[in-house]
């Protein structure tokens, strides 16, 4: 099968700084890849790089190339609006709009031009059911979104994110500021996304890496070290840099 | 430990102080001018009225704010969301503003007299005073707006752009919303400058009020009716009348700070993003 995202020869730079040199990876359709590596080896970077808003920073190279289908997304021509549609994206700290609930979901529908109130109603429902937050919120959607606690926030942001109806769906370390049990609940979720969604996630937490993807990319002083399926990275990692990783001798 | 004692101390005392020496002048102000702070007095024109003040004043702090506000909000979008980097056209610029808004208020004022009196043959009116009061006020504006911006946290603007919004779909949808608190009270502020205005008034918009109340015409305001009155001092009672025209204004930029921080706290002043903390 063709995969859903090739990246080619990936190389990025800030000002003269290289944050990634020549990763090559691709990502299967509707699995989810775990990303770990520690800390400034250039996840985020990458993460960055596959909805171009590294462009958005000032002094950003990026070199190679990035196939969503046959559509190299960093070719200049292509349109950073659609790309970003079907690419989605969550942050590592929860960061709703301060606007209701109903509001934040309808953000990226609204974009597109969807004003009929009862089909936003209806993609409003149905994003916040598949973020597993509707039963918390339902006859609260005129609240305030920043009233949520940390956990539903992160979710709201998800359900934020599937509204517009993405192929892809990246995550910066979603949970890296929720409780135990609010993580739990993210962990579950991607679960449930999973088959649906082709996800990326970056993750500092090698157990959730572990519980939640199919397959692990371990990064490193922005190379690419090794790719796998999860199981086999973990129990049998090809590299012995991996091996020191996962066993705790690179402090992260 | 001690020393910030001591100058907990002081600042107390100065505060003190202040707060003692307003209450002075309120009191003085509230003791000869209440007696004939009337309706009668609010609305009349004339000796012992002050109705077409109050127009005037309120007409040119509109106009001017009507003309500055999206100008500054304007400028403001620009340098911050769209110029990301601190190029020497900006920091030029900055200069620029920097200097007109510590520039004396009569000074810029004698400008646009030059100008607009002089070049274009306008004459000394509503419509130059809110010239004058625009040229002044847009500096602060920018200021003002620039702060309200630069507020709003980063995350938002990611949130936006990631979600497939262009750069200025973010500005109008999110940043602007998000920053409405601290505009409106920044609106509010220089509104409360504008208003007490009086040394660049008397040059443009001049001392008197006409019978037929035009645009075109002289629009003389609450704060420079009291300079006038102070220092022409033909009227009688002329003590009283300052003082109620005094309390007038004084009573006007309360309310409009009031209604300003009211306003702010309704569009969620203050409301910062959730940083994970
Ligand atoms: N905006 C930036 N400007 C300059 N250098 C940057 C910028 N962002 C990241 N870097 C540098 O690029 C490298 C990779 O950073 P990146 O944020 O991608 O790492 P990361 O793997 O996500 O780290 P973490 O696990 O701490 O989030 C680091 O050395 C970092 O200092
Ligand atoms: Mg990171």
């Amino acid at each position: 099968m063709e995969p859903k995202l090739r990246v080619e020869n990936l190389s990025v730079w800030y000002q003269r700084q290289p944050a990634l040199k020549h990763v090559t990876l691709s990502v299967e359709e509707g699995e989810v890849l775990a990303l770990i590596g520690p800390s400034g080896c250039g996840k985020s970077t990458f993460l960055r790089t596959l909805n171009r808003l590294s462009e958005e920073q000032v002094g950003v190279r990026v070199t190679g190339s990035i196939l969503l289908g046959d559509l190299d997304i960093h070719q200049p021509q292509v349109d950073v609006t659609q790309i970003r549609r079907r690419i989605g994206m969550v942050f590592q700290a929860p960061n709703p709009f301060p606007f209701s609930i109903f509001d934040n979901v309808a953000y990226g529908p609204r974009l597109q031009g969807a004003a009929d109130p009862a089909a936003l109603r209806k993609i409003v429902e149905q994003s916040l059911r598949q973020a597993a937050l509707w039963d918390e919120v339902r006859g609260k959607l005129r609240r305030p979104a920043l009233a949520l606690s940390g956990g539903q926030q992160q979710r709201l942001c998800i359900a934020r994110a599937l509204a517009v109806n993405p192929e892809v769906l990246l995550m910066d370390e979603p949970t890296a500021s929720l409780d135990p049990l609010s993580t739990a609940k993210i962990e579950e979720l991607v679960g449930a996304l999973r088959g649906q969604y082709t996800i990326v996630m970056v993750t500092h937490n090698l157990r959730q890496a572990a519980r939640v993807s199919d397959r692990t990319a371990f990064f490193l002083d922005g190379t690419l070290v090794e790719v796998g399926p999860t199981r086999q990275i973990f129990t049998a990692p090809q590299d012995s840099r991996t091996e020191q990783y996962l066993t705790g001798r690179f402090e992260s | 430990m001690g020393r910030g004692r001591r100058l907990y101390g002081l600042s107390a005392v100065l505060a003190a102080l202040g707060l003692a020496g307003f209450a002075l002048v309120l009191g003085s102000l509230l003791k000869s001018g209440l007696p004939i702070l009337t309706w009668h007095f609010l609305t009349s024109s004339g000796p012992g009225g002050i109705g077409p003040e109050i127009l005037n004043t309120a007409v040119l702090c509109a106009i001017a704010l009507v003309v500055t506000v999206p100008l500054g909000l304007m400028v403001a979008v620009y340098q911050g969301e769209y110029l990301r980097r601190r190029s020497r056209r900006v920091r030029e610029l900055d200069h620029l503003r920097a200097t007109l808004m510590s520039a004396p208020t009569i000074v810029v004022a004698l400008v646009i007299y030059r100008v607009a009196v002089g070049w274009w043959h306008w004459p000394v009116s509503l419509m130059t005073g809110a010239l004058a009061l625009a040229v002044i006020n847009w500096p602060f504006m920018v200021a003002v707006s620039r702060s309200a911006l630069a507020s709003v946290p980063d995350s938002y603007r990611e949130a936006s752009l990631a979600l497939g919004a262009s750069r200025f779909e973010t500005v109008i949808k999110v940043v602007i919303p998000a920053a409405l608190g601290n505009l409106i009270e920044g609106i509010g502020m220089s509104l409360a400058r504008l208003a007490g205005e009086s040394a660049a008034l008397i040059v443009t918009a001049g001392v008197n009020v006409s019978q037929h109340w035009s645009l075109w015409g002289p629009g003389e305001t609450l704060a420079v009716h009291i300079w006038y009155i102070r220092t022409e001092g033909l009227v009688s009672g002329r003590d009283a009348e300052a003082a109620a025209t005094g309390l007038t204004l004084m009573i006007g930029i309360s309310v409009v700070l009031w209604l300003a921080s009211r306003a702010a706290r309704l569009f969620g002043r203050s409301q910062g993003g959730y940083d994970g903390a």
